[in-house]
């Protein structure tokens, strides 16, 4: 640490700042574009901060009595409810059944483990038409239950993942402790596992949640209108059609980032706990 | 566990037990099971029927539906583009995952900042990234175009998507390696953090240079956290499909297997072939993660 | 192991479920088709709902609250694209779900929406055959004695040309023939103001197949004979020429290079809006109105006007491609969904919907009326520009498939067709491979019917 040369110390500064730039830019070029008019935007060259500035397009969609923003709103809450219960339900059954893996022996515990793991393997369309149609038959196409349970089931192995490797990693001698009382393992989980995992659980439902407000290819054949569909699949509907000017479409873009990014940026802690505890095999 | 003692001599509860394990496992069996695993079987069984609303009943028609995937121009090209996908993609991300985590392995008053700001992408949707990025690529006004320009490296504005294939496959991928790049940062970022120093010592002791270090004892003790990063990315890549729709739409010269599964499924319904190419593409993956996982994971004991 | 023993059951049960077959086939068969209009409707019951799914922005809300306090049934109306609505409306349709009472039924589908039976013959409440002479294209929507939709509009593909961009090049007059566009294109080039003067959306989407049809019949012949062979291949044929004609204007410079990415409606928007070409040789009717005429999205307003469309010796008829609004089979309110269509396509509101009342109550890219009277009704109040030339063209229209209309595999035969156009122009295809690739779809979709 000590008696690192100047040279060093430049070269790193900019490898950071370049990692920075990487990271940011598209952000910061959506936000310019949003804040300034149609022909601001098309100027040649570009400008690299808004001129003429203006907060027109957000207003345009807070204005939620428009085509736009109502568009836009109902399906960020759709987006909100289809991942926000999902992700409720993947953790309460993926701490359950952590909590098996990690704590608890019985028969068939590896092939279980073996055989749920494996699913992440799963690509995607594996199972995107047979779930269409088994959602269809049901009739559950285009309800939050039939999107959320939908969800559930794609996000539980990781879930299970990450919460099995937290759990596997506290010292049995606190459930030890509780046992010595008398403690059934459903209480110890209730009252020692838990408590001492909540930066794991913490971790595991940013993770699910951001996966969820990030769905689109299931969302796009499983929810056929306003009802259902979340943020994505509007964002992409706009970005097909004919008169959603770029200025306004980028504003969509930073609105539709803004949940997931600041939940990225503030909870930032938990997200990298939480890869990175599931990634040591 | 049974007949187990306790220090203080206590016997632990047996019998209540026993069910417990598959009472807990329950919920997630039923998941997996209905949603998961009926799917897939579903699907490796119906692949081998005709399944068509415009041509019915569904009916058994053994390879039927794979000959016509292997005649068919669109799903061959598809599965080259794909192939392009995922070298660029793997490739990439693996790469500036490991620059990145290599940079920020040392622990700083910055760290925290920039890890936030190197997640961001991951965490963003990536239909909206597509969007950002496609105002960027844009040939009249986008930022690219405009910065080349200026540069004095192009002349007129290029049209970087839809005319030459290759640029416009790297140009796609080059947006969900922007979003991947941070998941496999953050592996390899987790491998770096479990090598001891104290081989860093030893090697120095020795007299070895930093590059030295880097190649004796970074680089194979890191191998199982690019392992698992390339294979992450792999499995990603291969299924690109929200980049691709938002950029490239139906053409066939970006298409990607996952957007020819879904033209093939709910453009022309033909969901026998959807099945048979999903199928395919499957076995693909595992048979590239395993290579992958052959490969490159090594656990190296010094 | 328990475990196994389940997989293995679920893989019985799915075995078994496979061989059972037919879990893809509707369940509720419309009523067989009585050519017979009583011309009575149910009656819709107060304060029940409809929803609408089209690919047209709603009618102002005041306008639908009139429907509601004439019919008691109330309206929800979404709108979503025109390539996404068609993948709603087939995968709604083979998973037998609801997800509107009306929605679109293009001209294109009509033979497959037979085969299929996905939408609800209207044959008991409504009399094609009365109704045909003030809605000229009603039968695009007929197929086998089964009327199966009713013209939301009525629509056709005209060129339009920017005449203040062409004068200033000094192109006088108006084209006459093929020769004299492209000469005048070239000339508009030449002088540098517009350095791309022509649109063509080169996107794989069904716009560009559109595009292709106009042109052939500019070139005097059509894509399919009435048995749908096709017609392309060889290289003197119209539709070989007419694909030769847009690539060679891709590839010359005469449409800008961004265009391999733009569908139709964006080009007109970002495009002939601004002015930045001077011509579309396929547009839709009613985008001066709609579209180029309109203050707040358009620089060129009063620049733009319908042309006849130039042919190799003359001019060209134009193409009828009307939208419809048809009944699901699986639609929740069949009553308030009839009452809606008969108030929908009545005189009045045709007119209304183009701009009888004003700006303030129309639909925002309404092409054109469907009903004959709606029209008169608009060149007396002259409230839709271009009205005359617009009734004449008309006049001279006709469907792409006279006869037997589009056949049932029309979307794979369109998907083929923008596929190879587009492949075409961005050079990974010749023009003689391209047709070669069309043709051998066509073939191939031939026999398996």
């Amino acid at each position: 640490m000590r008696g690192r040369s100047g040279a060093r110390r430049v070269s790193r500064a900019l490898l950071i700042t370049l990692i920075l730039v990487w990271s940011a830019f598209p952000i910061y070029w959506a936000l310019n574009t949003s804040f300034t008019t149609l022909n601001g935007a098309q100027s040649v060259p570009a400008h690299f901060v808004p001129s003429p500035f203006t907060a027109q397009n957000y207003k345009t969609l807070l204005n939620s009595s428009g085509g736009v923003g109502n568009q836009f709103w109902r399906s960020f809450l759709n987006a909100t409810i289809e991942s926000g219960l999902a992700t409720v339900l993947t953790v309460v059954i993926a701490l359950f059944a952590a909590y098996a893996f990690a704590r608890l022996e019985f028969r068939g515990k590896r092939i279980i483990l073996v055989a749920v793991l494996a699913t992440l393997l799963l690509p995607v369309y594996a199972t995107l038409i047979p779930l269409y149609r088994i959602m269809s038959s049901v009739h559950l196409v285009n309800t939050y239950p039939g999107i959320i349970l939908v969800y559930t089931s794609g996000f539980l192995p990781l879930a299970i993942w990450i919460m099995y490797n937290y759990f596997a990693s506290v010292p049995r001698e606190l459930e030890e402790a509780a046992f010595v009382d008398g403690a059934t393992p459903v209480v110890a989980l209730w009252r020692v596992m838990i408590p001492v995992s909540l930066p794991g659980i913490a971790a595991t439902a940013i993770i699910v949640f951001l996966m969820g407000w990030a769905q689109f290819i299931f969302p796009l054949v499983l929810s056929s209108d306003l009802t259902t569909q979340p943020v994505t699949v509007v964002v992409a509907a706009l970005y097909g059609q004919r008169i959603v000017p770029f200025t306004l479409l980028n504003a969509v873009g930073v609105l539709a980032a803004a949940l997931p990014g600041v939940i990225a940026l503030v909870l930032n802690r938990y997200i990298v706990q939480g890869v990175m505890a599931g990634s040591i095999k | 566990m049974s007949g187990e003692r306790t220090p203080t001599g206590r016997k632990r509860p047996r019998k209540r037990g026993r069910f417990l394990p598959y009472i807990l496992l329950s919920p997630l069996v039923l998941f997996i099971g209905a949603l998961a695993l009926y799917p897939t079987i579903l699907t490796t069984v119906q692949a081998f029927f005709t399944v068509n609303p415009m041509d019915p009943p569904t009916r058994f028609s053994g390879l039927a539906n794979f000959r016509a995937l292997f005649h068919n121009s669109f799903v061959r090209q598809s599965a080259a583009n794909t192939a392009l996908y995922i070298v660029v993609g793997v490739g990439l991300s693996t790469l500036f995952g490991l620059g990145i985590a290599l940079v920020l392995q040392r622990r700083s008053r910055w760290r925290g900042v920039v890890l936030a700001l190197v997640v961001l992408p991951w965490a963003l949707p990536a239909v909206v990234e597509s969007v950002i990025w496609g105002w960027i690529y844009d040939p009249t006004f986008g930022v690219l175009n405009s910065v080349l320009k200026s540069l004095g490296l192009i002349n007129s504005d290029h049209v970087w998507i839809g005319i030459g294939r290759i640029v416009s496959i790297v140009l796609i991928e080059l947006v969900q390696v922007w979003q991947i790049t941070p998941l496999a940062a953050l592996l390899i970022l987790a491998a770096l953090q479990s090598i001891p120093q104290e081989l860093y010592e030893a090697a120095r002791v020795d007299g070895a240079g930093r590059w030295e270090m880097f190649r004796r004892v970074t680089l194979p003790l890191v191998r199982p956290g690019l392992a698992v990063a390339m294979v992450e990315s792999l499995i990603l890549s291969l299924n690109v499909f929200d980049q691709v729709y938002v950029l490239n739409g139906f053409a066939p010269g970006g298409a990607s297997i996952m957007m020819q599964t879904y033209q093939i499924s709910f453009n022309n319904l033909n969901f026998g072939q959807g099945y048979a190419l999903s199928l395919l593409a499957t076995f693909a993956t595992m048979l590239l993660s395993l290579l992958i996982l052959a490969v490159v994971y090594r656990r190296v004991e010094f | 192991m328990p475990v196994l023993l389940v997989v293995v059951l679920l893989a019985a049960l799915v075995v078994l479920a496979a061989a059972c077959g037919s879990s893809t086939s509707t369940s509720s068969s419309p009523s067989a088709a009585a050519t017979t209009s009583s011309g009575v409707l149910p009656s819709p019951t107060a304060g029940s709902s409809i929803t609408v799914v089209y690919h047209y922005p709603a009618p102002p809300k005041s306008v639908l609250d009139q429907f509601t306090a004439q019919t008691g049934v109330k309206v929800s109306w979404v709108e979503v694209g025109w390539d996404n609505l068609q993948t709603k409306i087939a995968t709604a349709a083979t998973s037998n779900t609801y997800f509107a009472d009306l929605t679109d039924v293009d001209w294109s589908k009509v033979g497959q929406y037979y085969k299929t039976k996905w939408f609800m013959p209207l044959n008991p409440y409504f009399d094609a055959a009365a109704l045909k002479a003030d809605m000229p294209q009603i039968d695009t929507f007929a197929s086998n004695g089964q009327q199966l939709a009713l013209p939301f509009d009525s629509s056709f593909t005209v060129t339009t040309l920017n005449t203040k961009i062409a004068k200033a090049a000094g192109v006088t007059g108006t084209p006459a023939n093929l020769t004299d566009y492209t000469n005048a294109l070239k000339q508009i080039k030449a002088k540098g103001a517009v350095p791309n003067p022509l649109d063509i959306p080169f996107a794989a989407a069904e716009g560009l197949s559109t595009y292709w049809y106009q042109l052939t019949a500019a070139y005097g012949g059509q894509v399919l004979d009435a048995s749908y062979a096709p017609q392309f291949t060889s290289p003197s044929s119209a539709g070989y020429k007419a694909l030769q004609w847009m690539v060679d204007a891709y590839k010359s410079g005469l449409v800008p290079k961004a265009n391999i990415g733009m569908a139709d409606y964006q080009g007109f928007t970002s495009e002939m809006a601004p002015g930045r070409v001077a011509s579309v040789f396929s547009d839709y009717s009613g985008s001066v109105g709609s579209i180029y005429d309109v203050p707040s999205s358009s620089k060129v307003t009063g620049q733009v006007q319908y042309i006849p469309t130039p042919g190799v010796s003359g001019p060209a008829p134009n193409l009828s491609n009307p939208d419809g609004v048809g009944i699901p089979v699986t639609a929740k309110n069949v009553a308030g969904a009839l009452a809606f269509i008969k108030w929908f396509t009545d005189t009045q509101q045709q007119a209304i919907w183009a701009g009888l009342n004003g700006s303030s109550d129309v639909i925002s890219g309404f092409p054109l009326p469907a009903r004959v009277s709606s029209l008169q009704l608009l060149a007396q109040g002259n409230k839709v520009s271009g009205a005359s030339e617009l009734m004449t063209l008309l006049g001279s229209s006709r469907a792409e498939f006279p006869g037997p209309g589009a056949p049932p595999w029309y979307s794979q035969f369109s998907n083929a067709v923008y596929t190879n156009i587009h492949q075409a122009a961005a050079g990974a295809e010749t023009v003689q491979q391209a047709v070669t690739n069309i043709a051998t779809e066509v073939n191939q979709l031939k026999a398996s019917q």
